[in-house]
C-alpha cells in the first residue's frame, strides 16, 4: 500500500462525508411520506468493493448496523450477476435485513467497467402491505400475516427500470402515491452517491481513494481498540428485562455476557425462546442493537467505518430465540422492541466495567402509527408512522443531564419530528399538544431527560391508530445509584380520550378508531438519571421546579428538596431529608 | 457617485473600522477601538481621524458623502455572549416547548458524543406563556384565542421584568389574527417593551422555525435598537444627506428604522459583506474561487466563493439556534485575536470562544484585562511591536503580557513562557483550519483549489500559516485587510426581502394565476415603497423573484427564480420546467409527470447604488529591493530559537516589490506575518499575493 499524503486522506474522507450526508439530504428532501421528509427515519451508507462499509454517518443507528450483514448477504445472493446499472431492492430479515418496512436500495457503482463502491440507502416505508395499515399488526403469529417480504430483486437490470417489479411491489402497498415517491427518492439518493464517488475516483484514482480508505478503517479499529484496552479484562453481563406488554407473555429477560480480552471484545447474548408477537429480532437487526449499545458506551471519535467492528465479535445465541429469530417469527416491531432492551444489557454489562464511562438508558419508543382518508384531499388514502410519537428523554451521564426529547434510543437524536405545522399540512389533523412534561426526567445527581406528550385529534374522518413499542410499565434504567420515587409520571402511555372526556389507558398494542372530538394521546418516557439524586445540587432541583420540569412532590421525594406553597425553599427541612441516613 | 465620498463603517466587537472612498479612486482605512456602550464614542474618534488626514471637519466630511453605510456585529455578539435582553415567549397552549425539543433531533456531527450540552435556552420554560386559541391549517379558527390567558402572561411578563415580548402562535402564517390581537393587547399592557410577531419577522409555514425566529430577533432587537438610535442621531447632528444604512445578512442595505424591528435579519450584519469584498480582491488575479476569512478580536467568520457564486442559507441552525430568514453562509468561529486562553477543569490549555472583545480588551491594551488572549501570545512572539500605536489610542505592553501569559499559562502547566506562547496560536490556529475545513471540504470543495483571503485586524498574522497548513497555495492579503468588510460594504446595494406563503397546485383545475400573480405584486410594491422611501429611481430598482416549489407530497422545496413579474400560461410552463431541471440537477432524478406546488414566494427588491472606483498603486519604472525598516526578534517554532527578523513598514513599498518570509510587514492597521518559506509581493491592486517561496 502506498503511504497517504495526510491531506488527500482529510480530503476524501470529507468527500465520502459530503457523498453520505448529500444522499440524506436527497432523501430529506425529496421523499413523500412524512417517515421521510419530516423524520429522517432513513440511514444511508457507503460500501466498497468487498464489500465493507465505509462511512456510516450520522443516520439512525439501529439501521447502520444491520447494513453490514445486509450488504454481504445481498451482494453473495447475486453474486456474478452484478451489472452497470443495476439497482438491488430488499427487506426481508431472512436475507439480513432489519424489518419489512425498512426497505433498502442497493447500486453498485462502476468506474471504468470495475465495481469501485455501492451506495446504499435503507429508508422505512410507511406501508408494507398485509392486514393493518402502517405493518404493525399486534395479532400477526407468523411473519407472513405482517406484510410484503421482499428478498433480494433487481429494480433495475442494465439501467433499465423493471417497471413488472415495480409494480408488484406497490400493488401490495396502501397509498402508492407515497410510496412510489418514497421509491424515487431512494433511487435519487443512491445515483446522488454514486455521482459523488465518481467524480472522487476520476480526480484522485481508485488506488489512492482506495488507499485511503483502508486508512480510514485502521483509524476507526485503533480506535476502537484504543478503548477496548482501556477497559479492564474480564467476564461482564448485564440483565434487561422487558415488560408484559398485556399480551400473555410475562416479563422477558434478555442478557449481554461481555468478555474483554486486550484490545478485543466478545458479546453474547442469551435471550428467550421466540414468542408468537412482534418482538422478535432476527439477526441482521440483532447485530445492530449490540453494535449501538457498545457505541453508546464507546463515544469513539469519527470515523464510523466498518474497522470499528472488527475487533468485536458477536453471538446471538442458539436459532429460535428472542434475539436469533428464525422463519416464521413476526417481527416488525423488532427496530425498537425488543432492541432497545438488547442495547441496554450490552450498556448494562458495560456499566460493570466502567460506571464512570455509561450513559444511563434511553426512553425506549412507545409510539403511534396513522391511517384513514383525508377528507381535503377527495378522500386519498394517507399511513404514516408518527415519529413525533418516539420523541423520548435522552439519558444522564456523569456529565450532564440528559436531553429533553431526543430519543428513542434505537435512533440516538437522529430521527426529527416533524414540524406541527408540515405534519397538520400533510395529513387531516389537530395536534393539540407536543410538550415536555414535569417529573419525567429520571431522578439522579443528572436528571435524565424529559419525553414528550403528544395529543392529535383527526380532523373530520375517521382515524385509525395501531400502536407499537413498550416502555408503559417499567421506567426507563438509571445508571451509577440513580433511583426514582415518581414511577407513574415517567412510564409511557397510550390513551384514547373520548369525546366526554372518558379515557381507555393502553399497557398493550392495540388499533383503534379515533373519531373527530377525540384524541389519542401518546406519552413517550424520559430518559434515565445518573448517580444519587439526593447528590443533585439544590438550586438546579429548585430550577427545574420553577421550569415545571419537576413538581413539588418530585422535589420532596426524588431530590430531598423541600419547597413551600409558594415555591421557596424550606433549608431545615431539605437539609434533614438529604442528610445520609 | 455625485458626491466626493462613501464612507463604510464596519463596528467589529473590537475595533471599528471606517473605509472612505473618494470619486477619484481613492481610499482610506481608519480604526478606532470599538464602543460596546455607545458606538459613537468609535465613530466619532474615528470621524476625527478622518478629519485629521483629510483636513476638513467631521461635519464637512459627512455633509459631502452621498453614503453613509454601516456594519454592525451588535446583534452577533450579543447573542455569542448571551446578552440580549429578557424576553417572554407567547406561544399555543400545548406547544410552549417546541423551542426546546427542537424536532426531537440532535445535531449531526455529535451522534455517539455523549457529553455534547443541549442548546442553550434564550427563553427559560418558565417565561414561554401557553395562552389558548387555535388556527388549524387552512387559516379556519378551531377555538377563539383566550384573551385573559393573555392578560395573565401579561402580568407574569411585567413581574418577571422581560423587555421584550415574542408571540408566535401555530398557523399565524395562514391567519394572523390571534397574533395581530395578543399583540395589541401586549402593546397596550407593556409600554416600553419590544413586541414581535411571528407572521411579521417570518411570514412563512414552519412553526419551530418561525417561533425560534421570533425569539431571536426578541432577544436582539432592543439590543440593535439602542445601538441604532445613536447611530442614527449622531449622523443627523453631522448633517448627513440621507439616513445611515445598515448592512444586513442577506448583503443588502436597509434604513435604521427596519434595523430597530428586525434585528436578526442584521445577525451576520458585518461578515456578510465579505465575500463581496473577496472577490473584488481576487478580481484582479482572475480569481472567482475564494475562500475568506475575517479574523477581528472576536470572531473568526469564513464565507467560501465558488466560480464566483455565493451560497445563502435559510431555515438553518446558527449559533444553534433555528433561523428562518435567508442570509449569507458564513461560518463563524469564537477565535479572534481577543479570545481569551485558559485551562480547562482537566487543566487543558484551550482558547476562546470567551473573548476579552475592546473592553476590557487584551491584557496588553493595559485596560483592565487580565486574561491573556491570542494578541497577548502574537505579542510576546514578536509579531507585534512592543509599545506601538494601536488604533490612536493603545500602546501594546509586552511586559504585562508577558507576566500575564506566564502566570496563567506558563507557570501552571510548567512550561516555558515561548511555548505556552506559541501554543496558544497553534491552538487557535487549529480551530480556524477545522473551520475552513468545514465549509470547504465537507461541502465537497477541495481548499487548494481555492484563494485564500485574509480580512480583519488579527488575520494577517495568522491566515499564512492557515493556508499552509491546508495546503493552499496562494493568499492575498489587501492593504485594506483589516477593514475588507467596510470595504465590502460600500460595494453593496439596498436590499430588501419579502417572503410569503402560498401553498397552491400548480396543475390544471387547480391553479389560480390571479391570485398568484397578485402575491407577487404585493410583494414587489412592498419592497418598491421601501425603496421608494429611500429615494431611489425607477431605473436604479431590480426585482429578483424566487418560487420555492415541490412535487406534491413532498415537504421541502427547491428554489427556483423566476424571470419576469407576472405569470401567464407560457411562464407557467417554463417555471414548471425550470422546477423540474432543478430538481433533476439537485437529487439526480425527475417526475414530470407529477403535479408541481407552490409553497413559499420570495422577493428581493434591489436598489442599485452606483460604485466608487477601486484602487490602484502608481506602479514605478524600475523596481527596487526592498529594504527592511528593522529587525525584531521573533518565534516560528515551539522550541525554536528567538531570530532577528525583518520588518518591513508597508507604506514604503512599492507595487511589484517582493519580501522573503521570515518577516513581517507592518500596514498601519494590521501586521502580516510571512512564515518561513513564503513569499509575499506587493500587487498593483493593493494587495499582497503571498505564495510558497519557489
Amino acid at each position: 500500500m502506498s503511504t497517504v499524503d495526510p491531506i488527500t486522506l482529510a480530503v476524501v474522507r470529507g468527500a465520502l462525508e459530503t457523498a453520505q450526508r448529500e444522499m440524506t439530504l436527497t432523501l430529506e428532501k425529496t421523499g413523500r411520506s412524512s417517515v421521510f421528509n419530516l423524520a429522517h427515519d432513513y440511514s444511508n451508507a457507503l460500501f466498497d468493493h468487498f464489500p465493507e462499509m465505509i462511512l456510516q454517518g450520522q443516520d439512525i443507528p439501529i439501521h447502520l448496523g444491520s447494513l453490514i450483514p445486509a450488504m454481504k448477504c445481498v451482494a453473495e445472493f447475486f453474486e456474478g450477476d452484478i451489472a452497470e446499472g443495476d439497482v438491488i431492492y430488499h427487506n426481508d430479515p431472512a436475507y439480513k435485513g432489519s424489518h419489512i418496512l425498512d426497505c433498502c436500495m442497493y447500486k453498485p457503482v462502476f468506474y471504468q467497467g470495475e465495481l469501485v463502491f455501492w451506495t446504499v440507502c435503507k429508508g422505512h416505508l410507511t406501508d408494507i402491505g398485509g392486514p393493518v395499515p402502517a405493518g404493525y399488526n399486534p395479532d400477526a403469529k407468523e411473519i407472513y400475516a405482517e406484510g410484503l417480504r421482499i428478498p433480494p430483486v433487481k429494480l433495475w437490470a442494465g439501467g433499465k427500470r423493471r417497471e413488472d417489479v415495480f409494480n408488484l411491489l406497490l400493488t401490495n402497498m396502501r397509498a402508492r402515491p407515497y410510496q412510489e415517491g418514497d421509491l424515487n427518492a431512494q433511487y435519487g439518493a443512491c445515483c446522488v452517491g454514486e455521482r459523488h464517488l465518481l467524480e472522487l475516483v476520476e480526480k484522485y484514482g481508485v488506488a489512492q481513494v482506495r488507499a485511503c480508505i483502508a486508512e480510514l478503517k485502521n483509524m476507526a479499529d485503533r480506535h476502537m481498540r484504543a478503548l477496548l484496552r482501556d477497559v479492564p479484562d474480564g467476564h461482564y453481563s448485564g440483565t434487561a428485562i422487558l415488560e408484559d406488554s398485556g399480551h400473555g407473555l410475562g416479563e422477558l429477560e434478555i442478557t449481554a455476557h461481555v468478555e474483554i480480552r486486550g484490545d478485543e471484545a466478545h458479546v453474547r447474548i442469551e435471550s428467550p425462546p421466540q414468542v408468537p408477537y412482534f418482538i422478535n429480532s432476527y439477526e441482521g437487526n440483532s447485530v445492530s442493537g449490540v453494535y449501538l449499545g457498545l457505541m453508546m458506551f464507546a463515544q469513539v471519535p469519527p470515523p464510523y467505518n466498518e474497522g470499528l467492528y472488527r475487533c468485536v465479535s458477536v453471538d446471538l445465541g442458539p436459532k429460535g430465540t428472542l434475539c436469533n429469530a428464525e422463519e416464521p417469527a413476526p417481527h416488525v416491531n423488532c427496530t425498537t422492541t425488543p432492541m432497545e432492551t438488547l442495547a441496554d444489557a450490552v450498556r448494562q454489562a458495560l456499566e460493570q466495567a466502567a460506571p464512570e464511562r455509561v450513559t444511563a438508558s434511553w426512553g425506549h419508543a412507545s409510539g403511534i402509527n396513522i391511517a384513514g382518508h383525508d377528507p381535503r384531499r377527495e378522500g386519498d388514502e394517507y399511513v404514516t408512522m408518527v415519529l413525533a410519537s418516539i420523541i423520548s428523554g435522552a439519558g444522564a451521564n456523569k456529565v450532564m443531564d440528559g436531553w429533553h426529547a431526543c430519543g428513542p434510543l434505537c435512533c440516538f437524536g437522529a430521527l426529527m419530528s416533524g414540524d406541527i405545522e408540515l405534519l397538520e399540512y400533510s395529513y387531516p389533523i389537530v395536534i393539540h399538544r407536543y410538550s415536555l412534561m414535569s417529573d419525567s426526567g429520571g431522578a439522579g445527581e443528572f436528571r435524565g431527560g424529559s419525553g414528550t406528550r403528544l395529543e392529535i385529534e383527526p380532523l373530520e374522518h375517521e382515524m385509525t391508530v395501531v400502536g407499537f413499542g413498550e416502555g408503559r410499565q417499567l421506567a426507563t434504567a438509571g445508571a451509577a445509584g440513580a433511583r426514582n420515587a415518581l414511577i407513574e409520571p415517567k412510564l409511557g402511555r397510550l390513551i384514547h380520550r373520548r369525546a366526554d372526556g372518558e379515557e381507555t389507558h393502553y399497557i398493550q398494542n392495540p388499533v383503534l378508531t379515533v373519531r373527530p372530538g377525540e384524541r389519542v394521546i401518546n406519552v413517550n418516557p424520559g430518559g434515565g438519571g445518573y448517580g444519587d439524586p439526593l447528590r443533585r445540587p439544590v438550586a438546579a432541583v429548585l430550577d427545574d421546579l420553577r421550569n415545571g420540569l419537576v413538581s413539588a412532590e418530585g422535589a420532596r421525594l426524588e431530590y430531598g428538596v423541600i419547597v413551600d406553597a409558594a415555591g421557596h425553599l424550606d433549608e431545615a427541612a431539605t437539609r434533614a431529608a438529604r442528610a445520609p441516613h | 457617485m455625485r458626491n466626493q465620498y462613501r464612507l463604510g463603517i464596519d463596528a467589529g466587537g473590537t475595533f471599528t473600522d471606517f473605509i472612505l472612498a473618494d470619486r477619484d479612486g481613492g481610499v482610506q482605512l481608519f480604526k478606532a477601538p470599538s464602543t460596546p456602550q455607545d458606538g459613537t464614542l468609535a465613530i466619532r474618534a474615528g470621524l476625527a481621524q478622518i478629519a485629521d488626514a483629510v483636513g476638513r471637519s467631521p461635519a464637512e466630511i459627512i455633509a459631502d458623502c452621498d453614503l453613509c453605510i454601516n456594519g454592525t456585529t451588535v446583534a452577533l455578539n450579543a447573542l455569542i455572549e448571551r446578552t440580549g435582553v429578557k424576553v417572554g415567549l407567547l406561544c399555543t397552549e400545548g406547544h410552549e416547548d417546541s423551542l426546546e425539543i427542537r424536532l426531537g433531533h440532535k445535531e449531526e456531527g455529535h451522534r455517539y458524543d455523549a457529553h455534547y450540552p443541549p442548546a442553550h435556552m434564550l427563553v427559560p420554560r418558565h417565561l414561554r406563556r401557553p395562552v389558548g386559541g387555535r388556527i388549524l391549517s387552512d387559516g379556519r379558527e378551531y377555538s377563539p384565542l383566550d384573551e385573559a390567558a393573555v392578560r395573565e402572561a401579561i402580568e407574569y411578563f411585567r413581574a418577571e421584568g422581560v423587555e421584550a415580548v415574542a408571540i408566535s402562535f401555530v398557523w399565524s402564517v395562514r391567519n394572523p389574527a390571534h397574533e395581530l390581537r395578543a399583540a395589541e393587547m401586549v402593546r397596550a399592557a407593556l409600554p416600553g417593551v419590544f413586541v414581535c410577531t411571528g407572521v411579521e419577522v417570518f411570514p412563512q409555514i414552519r412553526e419551530y422555525t418561525r417561533t425560534s425566529t421570533t425569539v431571536v430577533n426578541a432577544y436582539l432587537s432592543p439590543v440593535m435598537a439602542r445601538y441604532v438610535e445613536r447611530i442614527d442621531a449622531l449622523f443627523e447632528e453631522l448633517g448627513a444627506q440621507q439616513p445611515v444604512r445598515y448592512f444586513q445578512s442577506n448583503g443588502g442595505l436597509a434604513p435604521g428604522g427596519m434595523m430597530r424591528e428586525r434585528a436578526v435579519n442584521a445577525i451576520n450584519s458585518g461578515p456578510a459583506s465579505a465575500p463581496q469584498a473577496g472577490l473584488s480582491v481576487a478580481k484582479p488575479f482572475d480569481i472567482d474561487n475564494v475562500i475568506t476569512v475575517d479574523m477581528g478580536g472576536t470572531s473568526f467568520d469564513i464565507t467560501l466563493t465558488n466560480a464566483g457564486r455565493t451560497n445563502f442559507s435559510k431555515d438553518v441552525d446558527f449559533l444553534r439556534q433555528r433561523i428562518g430568514v435567508p442570509m449569507i453562509q458564513v461560518e463563524t468561529l469564537g477565535a479572534g485575536g481577543g479570545s481569551i486562553a485558559h485551562l480547562d477543569e482537566f487543566g487543558m490549555l484551550q482558547v476562546g470562544p470567551r473573548s476579552a472583545g475592546a473592553k476590557p480588551g487584551p491584557v496588553c491594551y493595559g485596560k483592565g484585562g487580565l486574561e491573556p488572549t491570542v494578541t497577548d501570545a502574537n505579542l510576546v512572539l514578536g509579531y507585534l511591536p512592543d509599545g506601538a500605536l494601536l488604533g490612536g489610542s493603545i500602546r501594546l505592553n509586552r511586559q504585562a503580557a508577558l507576566d500575564a501569559i506566564r502566570s496563567r499559562i506558563a507557570d501552571p502547566l510548567g512550561i516555558s513562557i515561548e511555548r505556552a506562547a506559541y501554543g496558544i496560536t497553534t491552538l487557535v490556529n487549529l480551530n480556524m483550519v477545522n473551520g475552513i475545513r468545514r465549509v470547504s471540504i465537507e461541502r465537497g470543495h477541495d481548499p487548494r483549489d481555492f484563494a485564500l483571503i485574509g480580512a480583519g485586524g488579527a488575520a494577517g498574522m495568522h491566515v499564512v500559516r492557515l493556508a499552509e497548513e491546508i495546503g493552499i497555495h496562494t493568499v492575498l492579503i489587501p492593504k485594506v485587510a483589516s477593514g475588507l468588510c467596510a470595504f465590502g460594504q460600500i460595494l453593496s446595494d439596498m436590499r430588501y426581502d419579502q417572503l410569503t406563503s402560498l401553498p397552491m397546485r400548480l396543475d390544471a383545475g387547480h391553479v389560480d394565476l390571479e391570485r398568484l400573480n397578485r402575491a407577487l405584486a404585493e410583494l414587489r410594491n412592498k419592497g418598491l415603497g421601501n425603496l421608494r422611501e429611500d429615494g431611489f429611481a425607477a431605473d436604479t430598482i431590480e426585482c429578483h423573484y424566487t418560487l420555492e416549489m415541490r412535487y406534491l407530497g413532498q415537504i421541502h422545496e427547491c428554489s427556483v427564480e423566476l424571470a419576469s413579474s407576472r405569470l401567464d400560461e407560457q411562464g407557467l410552463a417554463a417555471l414548471c420546467d425550470a422546477f423540474h431541471r432543478r430538481h433533476q440537477a439537485l437529487y439526480s432524478y425527475s417526475e414530470p409527470g407529477s403535479p408541481v406546488e407552490l409553497v413559499n414566494l420570495e422577493c428581493s427588491v434591489i436598489g442599485r447604488l452606483p460604485r466608487p472606483p477601486l484602487p490602484e498603486l502608481p506602479q514605478p519604472a524600475e523596481v527596487g529591493e526592498a529594504a527592511p525598516s528593522s529587525l525584531r526578534k521573533m518565534l516560528f517554532s515551539a522550541d525554536g530559537d528567538w531570530q532577528a527578523t525583518p520588518v518591513y513598514d508597508g507604506n514604503h513599498l512599492q507595487a511589484g516589490q517582493s519580501v522573503q518570509g521570515p518577516c513581517v510587514i507592518e500596514e498601519s492597521t494590521t501586521n502580516i506575518v510571512i512564515p518561513p518559506g513564503w513569499q509575499a509581493t506587493l500587487t498593483p491592486s493593493a494587495t499582497y499575493r503571498v505564495t510558497p517561496r519557489t
